[in-house]
């Protein structure tokens, strides 16, 4: 009986035995693979041979793999800030009394459930230089700027995928931080009222510190998603024109689709690696600022 | 009494993955000695192909098999990336029986049946033959039941209309699409779809790689290739076949003779603009014309087609004539007697037959008479008139996709002239060939 209830005591341990087998079947075997492959010039076919860190050395001597890092880099420092900023004006916005609230809420959030190939394409068609919608839109209406290039040129096309990107994924943001701004007690918004605080010190004083875990989550989940970015680029513009628009991921799996499966892994550590470190730095520096309750 | 159900819950949760992971491995290995134990029983084959076009009379073909056959089911599995899927299958031990995605990495991996001592190689083309035999080995490992062919495609009624005529040199070439960007200024000369890199991989086939594959000859070249014989190649020499096809590329771009948006433009676009008579002439393959017809029936009466004009003067205009539906049994098939019976079947000539002329292509086989299409007699007039080139066996690493968008880079303006594309090229290739012949 004494075994009974020790079982039942540590049961809450026991129950995670399950998850702790999945996560390291999925997760941590694979990862501990992966470093080991990424230390070969393995192709996938024939035996490998060991080459220590060659892959890692060719990689940052790479132009191609420089220019990816770069996009990638580019493209999260363009999605990561607006999808927080515009999700948490949407927020702010939706979270008034109004009428439709609900209905305006779940239309900004939609397009995330669609799949972002999906969204791809048909950004395709109303962006294609020509023949797309945009581009019959501006003859029709004669405005000069709506007939450009957009998708032929580097930049810009990187700046159209930014946009649609957030676009497409602003509605996770606000949900994230709509639930934070309802969780905060309306007695502080009261006191503040009581002190004499305007609109903006309000929000400085009393909203943002509230709101600390949701940016905390908002703000690494985009990092993650901006760095890893791989449907939408791959439906809009395949990487192109050329590989000016060719992101990390892409190129992994390029890499990895033409036999180069040593190598091929190993940018995807550092990929990880890429990523791990904002996240892990963002943390850190906000590791204090969570208004305890 | 909670915790309790909890803990036997979590207990069988915990069985249930572990029995759902090995489970599946029992069962495959029980269906598997019941299927090789007694070969009466069902046996189901698994047919692995990356052709879209084909899905629905592969279907009708099996069908008709398996009233043949009752005991043997086969399985089409379609995939868009076909050879791409086809290596993660290998590599989980997911194999399938007969497949379309022969490379030649895996036939020197030993990943295939020789079907070398088979009885049909007496009726296939010699031509055909030849091209499907691996040139390391000198043994036949896949079979071709087609003749992919490639050129270019006109606008007949337009051609009439202007008195032109298929040119046999690039320069005639070029005049004829200026008279028609004169003539027509509402009409593109020539529609490249650059959106999509196959297409641009396909120019480097056709037009780049035109004049190596002429000079050497159909099989010399493709042990040129695979073998990266780079005194043969030549790929970066100034002046030589990549350098002035990359030229005269970027020169019909700038005498505006191609569509200005050559780099998003799609290949549904190309069609398209073909057969509603807003573009003059395409390079393609035999393969657009199920499409075409598809689109728009009446205009395929239109449709002219002709030789390649080659970039470097004083050779003759070529013309792809290639294998094309080619079927591979992997060597780790469990039922290979049964998938030798598949292909037997499909190789009857009835059966070559109808798929001739539902896919528009001509048959390998002599013992096939199809009425393959409108454009048979102006195939067969094109062989007649240009050298006949073949596909190019890429690295892997280095596909014709890959290729295609260095041609996307070289469009947008990322090489100052020709021949830094030429010297990239060579680079690419190189890279891509080491890696995988070390």
């Amino acid at each position: 009986m004494a075994l009974l209830r020790k079982f039942n005591n540590h049961l809450h341990q026991y129950m995670a035995i399950p998850a702790i087998v999945l996560f390291g079947f999925f997760f941590i075997y694979p990862l501990i693979r992966g470093v080991g492959i990424s230390l070969t010039d393995s192709n996938g076919i024939t035996p490998a041979n060991f080459v220590g860190l060659q892959n890692f050395i060719d990689f940052f001597r790479d132009d191609r793999a420089m220019h990816d890092m770069m996009t990638t880099l580019w493209f999260a420092i363009g999605s990561a800030p607006l999808l927080n900023l515009f999700g948490f004006l949407y927020a702010l916005l939706l979270d008034q009394k109004m009428a439709g609230k609900g209905f305006v809420r779940a239309i900004v959030y939609l397009p995330a459930v669609i799949s972002p190939l999906i969204m791809g394409y048909i950004w395709y068609f109303i962006l294609q230089p020509e023949r797309g919608f945009l581009y019959h839109l501006g003859q029709n209406l004669k405005l000069e700027f709506l007939q450009g290039n957009w998708l032929g040129s580097s930049t810009s096309a990187m700046v159209l995928l930014i946009i649609v990107n957030v676009w497409q994924f602003v509605g996770m943001t606000m949900i994230i931080y709509l639930a934070g701004l309802q969780s905060i007690p309306a007695e502080l918004y009261e006191a503040g009222r009581i002190d004499g605080a305007g609109g903006w010190k309000t929000l400085w004083n009393v909203t943002i510190p509230m709101l600390y875990p949701s940016i905390k989550i908002n703000v690494v989940t985009n990092i993650i998603g901006s760095l890893s970015v791989f449907d939408i680029i791959v439906a809009l513009t395949d990487g192109g024109p050329g590989y000016s628009t060719e992101s990390l991921s892409l190129y992994i799996m390029r890499m990895q689709y033409g036999s180069f499966t040593g190598y091929s892994t190993a940018v995807a550590l550092i990929l990880f690696l890429i990523i791990i470190i904002p996240v892990f730095l963002f943390l850190r520096l906000t590791r204090n600022k969570e208004v305890e309750m | 009494m909670k915790k309790k159900l909890a803990a036997v819950l979590s207990a069988v949760v915990v069985i249930a993955l572990l029995a759902g992971c090995s489970g599946g491995g029992n069962s495959e290995a029980a269906k598997e000695k019941s299927g090789g134990a007694d070969s009466a029983k069902n046996v189901k084959l698994q047919f692995f192909t990356g052709k879209v076009e084909t899905i629905d009379l592969m279907n009708e073909l099996i069908a008709k098999f398996h009233e043949e056959n009752p005991n043997i089911e086969v399985e089409q599995e379609y995939q868009k990336d076909a050879s791409n899927v086809f290596k993660v299958k290998l590599a989980s031990g997911d194999v399938p029986d007969i497949t379309t995605v022969v490379t030649q990495e895996y036939v020197d991996q030993g990943k295939y049946l020789d079907l070398s001592g088979e009885a049909y190689w007496s009726r296939v083309l010699p031509a055909i033959k030849d091209l499907t035999t691996d040139v390391k080995s000198g043994k036949q490992f896949k079979v071709a039941t087609n003749v992919s062919m490639g050129g270019i495609f006109y606008n007949k009624a337009l051609f009439e209309e202007l008195g032109l005529k298929p040119a046999a040199t690039w320069e005639e070439f070029v005049d004829q699409l200026q008279t028609i960007q004169e003539k027509k200024p509402d009409v593109v000369p020539l529609f490249i779809a650059g959106k999509e890199s196959w297409t641009l991989g396909q120019l480097i086939e056709f037009v780049g790689h035109g004049p190596v594959k002429q000079q050497l000859g159909v099989i010399p070249a493709k042990k040129a290739f695979i073998n990266n014989d780079s005194a043969q190649l030549k790929f970066d020499e100034q002046g030589g076949a990549m350098d002035t096809f990359a030229r005269r590329l970027l020169e019909l771009r700038d005498k505006k003779l191609v569509n200005s948006d050559l780099v998003t433009a799609t290949y549904d676009n190309q069609k398209q603009a073909f057969v509603d008579g807003k573009a003059a002439l395409i390079i393609q393959g035999m393969w657009v014309m199920g499409d075409l017809f598809k689109m728009k029936p009446e205009f395929t009466d239109n449709i002219g087609f002709t030789v390649i004009p080659s970039v470097v003067d004083g050779l003759k205009p070529t013309v792809l004539s290639a294998e094309d539906s080619a079927y591979a049994i992997t060597a780790e098939s469990k039922h290979p007697e049964e998938a030798k019976k598949f292909l037997d079947f499909l190789l009857r000539p009835e059966n070559l037959k109808i798929y001739s002329e539902t896919l528009k292509s001509p048959a390998a086989f002599t013992d096939v008479d199809a009425d393959w299409g409108p454009l048979k007699d102006q195939a067969a007039e094109a062989l007649r008139q240009g050298a006949n080139i073949a596909f190019t066996d890429w690295p892997s690493g280095f596909s014709g996709d890959d290729a295609g968008r260095m041609v996307q880079e070289l469009m947008v303006g990322k090489y100052d002239n020709s021949h830094d594309f030429a010297v990239d090229f060579k680079k690419a290739w190189d890279k891509a060939w080491d890696a995988n012949n070390r």
